[in-house]
């Protein structure tokens, strides 16, 4: 093969691949833009070539880009840009109907030293469209939501499930001590539970477990609220942002929504003769340094202090406990 | 006139040496004193009166923002510089903030100039 | 094995936090936030020292986690060459690495999955933290080398380390980072193996540095 074919053969390759290839010389300046880049940046060739890439698309100084190009051409080095750190450093379009809108390809960038001989040092630039990999992983990303959703949720009454709640109040302290916030909980629980299932039966039971949970859930309002069955007939709920006057407010307006289903109960053991909830109110203060541990033990202590001192009431825990 | 005292604080032996020999190269009758954190530096100010004082930031205890935010107090009229690796936006504003210099790490001889120039006229 | 002075070793740990002093400063670029690294320490050892050190390392921080041993580890690898070989190797325990990229992109990824474009996140934090070690090292020691683009590897210790090749009279160059983003602090390490040769002219090049610094070149 002769010199000038095998130019030829080696320019139609670069002109035929599905990467974007530019090489810089050692000034910055353009020397290779192939049809790829031309094709999807709206810039040909001829426009390109001689040209200082920082003066073609002047929004890639002072970025990683440009950072990249000086490794290669002073250091020697090779960089990579991930999509995910950086999205779409060039304007770069899949085609016309996505440049109307504005919609930019996401890149995988790779840039390389070259050695040239006498030419010096210059640095190439790969450019590869990643979009349809992030689409993808974006419906995967969706698709696990699901089933994490699935598995999260109660499968009696359809709200979050303990481990749902384990991972949520987790979370929920965390973001309190970091933003320096108050995080509420309240533990309810369905006083004289065992003698109704005895006496109704366990269907009838699942029955009252279901409207309660709805009861309690409809007056959760905020999304950032959470209600999660934390046992057989003990439900958690979390505040996030609530101080004691508002945690102790909500945990009233709870308990009220349960007494108003007026669920009959001929064999409870105090003196209301229906469904009643007993709450335990504890409220986690940044001041205090307090963890989930300490939050989820308050609130079972004041849940237990309702217990004793009779049910069917709220008491809150002392902040001593925080 | 007498001749300028200089103290350098950074927790690293070795980055103190290097510092210390550019200055000497320069001006070998000038004063350097060392020190190893921003709370050793405060305690040998005062009595030292250093007319130049270059630090890192990111040492052990109080670090070397807090150490310079003091530093000025102490010494109304000398001129403070970060000298430093850390180069990041954030700590070069809190240097403008505080209207002290700041400096890129590593020295070389070009930066020390400029760090002693205006103790040099 | 070579050892190195007191001053040589100081030398080395300041000429190393110089460079993740530009790494993090281009990571704040990235993320918008403060980022701080800093090498406290660095520590000669054979591979198989090196590997355990990593292992004892992951079982510490480990602790009640309810984890079995064996946790992975996630490895970015750079080969430089010029005018000595290296291959360098950033690591970090598994969660530890996504939750630096969770950190750097600023969402909320499920942890448990490590996807392709999480992977590619971590090669170029990698990628920014080895050339900025190596950018210094070159540049103070006034040599040139070349590095290839990042290789991103998960698996033991021993894997992981092991992945260049076996090689015989290697010595692992092991510097302890710390990387701290919004008060989260991770600490993560970069190996740098090298044959003896190179181990031998590193320390030549220490030396003259610190000759150059003293005032005696």
């Amino acid at each position: 093969m002769t010199d000038t074919s095998r130019l030829q053969l080696l320019e139609s390759v670069l002109e035929a691949v599905s990467v974007g290839a530019v090489v810089l010389d050692a000034d910055g300046r353009i020397v290779l833009w192939n049809r790829w880049m031309s094709r999807h940046s709206g810039c040909a060739s001829h426009k390109a070539v001689g040209t200082d890439l920082f003066e073609l698309m002047p929004e890639l100084r002072g970025g990683r880009v440009q950072a990249a190009v000086t490794q290669a051409l002073q250091n020697n080095f090779s960089s990579l840009l991930s999509p995910t750190l950086n999205r779409s450093p060039f304007p770069l379009f899949a085609n016309a109907a996505c440049e109307g809108r504005g919609e930019r390809m996401q890149q995988a960038v790779a840039v390389t030293p070259l050695s040239l001989g006498d030419s010096g040092r210059h640095c190439l630039i790969q450019l590869s469209d990643v979009s349809m990999a992030a689409g993808r992983e974006k419906l995967l990303r969706e698709q696990t939501e699901l089933l994490r959703m699935q598995t999260f949720s109660d499968g009696l009454t359809g709200i979050a499930n303990r481990r749902a709640f384990d991972v949520a109040i987790d979370r929920e302290v965390r973001r309190a001590k970091r933003a320096g916030s108050m995080v509420s909980l309240l533990m309810i629980d369905i006083d004289y539970f065992k003698p109704y299932n005895d006496h109704y039966g366990h269907q009838q039971g699942d029955q009252c477990l279901i409207q309660v949970a709805s009861a309690l859930q409809a007056q959760l309002q905020r999304s950032v609220d959470m209600l999660a069955r934390y046992g057989g007939e003990e439900f958690a709920v979390i505040l996030p942002d609530n101080d004691p006057h508002q945690a102790l407010h909500m945990a009233g307006t709870l308990h009220g929504r349960i007494v108003k289903l007026a669920l009959p109960h001929e064999y409870a053991g105090g003196p209301d003769k229906q469904i009643t909830v007993s709450i335990g109110v504890a409220t986690l203060v940044p001041e205090r340094h307090g963890d989930v541990a300490a939050l989820i033990g308050a609130a079972d202590h004041a849940l237990y202090a309702a217990k004793r001192q009779g049910r069917n009431r709220i008491v809150a825990a002392p902040p001593e406990l925080l | 006139m007498p001749k300028p005292i200089v103290l350098i604080v950074d927790d690293s032996r070795v980055s103190r040496l290097v510092t210390r020999q550019h200055i000497i190269a320069r001006h070998a009758d000038w004063t350097v004193v060392e020190a190893g954190t921003g709370e050793e530096a405060l305690a040998k100010a005062p009595e030292l009166q250093p007319q130049l004082v270059l630090l890192d930031v990111n040492m052990p205890g109080m670090g070397g923002v807090a150490a310079a935010e003091q530093m000025r107090k102490l010494l109304p009229t000398a001129h403070i510089s970060l000298l430093t690796a850390n180069v990041q936006e954030a700590t070069r504003k809190r240097a403008h903030d505080l209207g002290i210099g700041f400096m890129e790490k590593p020295v070389t001889e070009e930066r020390i100039a400029r760090l002693i120039a205006p103790l040099e006229v | 094995m070579v050892e190195l002075s007191e001053l040589e070793h100081d030398a080395l740990v300041e000429i190393f936090n110089i460079g993740v002093g530009q790494a993090a400063a281009a990571m704040s670029g990235i993320v918008g936030e403060e980022v701080t690294m800093s090498v406290p320490s660095i520590t000669f050892l054979s591979r198989m020292e090196a590997a355990q050190l990593l292992e004892d390392a992951h079982r510490r921080s480990g602790i009640g986690s309810g984890r079995d041993a064996g946790e992975r580890i996630c490895g970015v690898s750079q080969h430089y060459e010029g005018a000595f070989q290296t291959e360098a190797i950033l690591m970090f325990p598994e969660d530890k690495s996504l939750e630096i990229v969770r950190l750097m992109v600023g969402e909320s990824v499920p942890l448990a999955e490590l996807s392709e474009m999480e992977q590619e996140a971590m090669s170029e934090i990698g990628n920014i933290i080895l050339n900025s070690c190596v950018g210094t090292l070159a540049n103070i020691f006034q040599h040139e080398l070349h590095g290839s683009l990042p290789v991103y590897q998960v698996g033991s210790s021993d894997e992981i380390l092991d992945a260049t090749g076996s090689r015989a009279e290697t010595v692992v160059m092991m510097l302890h980072i710390d990387f701290i983003l919004e008060k989260h602090q991770i600490h993560g390490y970069v190996a740098f193996i090298l044959d003896v040769t190179a181990l031998h002219d590193l320390k030549d090049q220490i030396d003259r540095y610190l000759a150059r610094a003293m005032g005696q070149q």
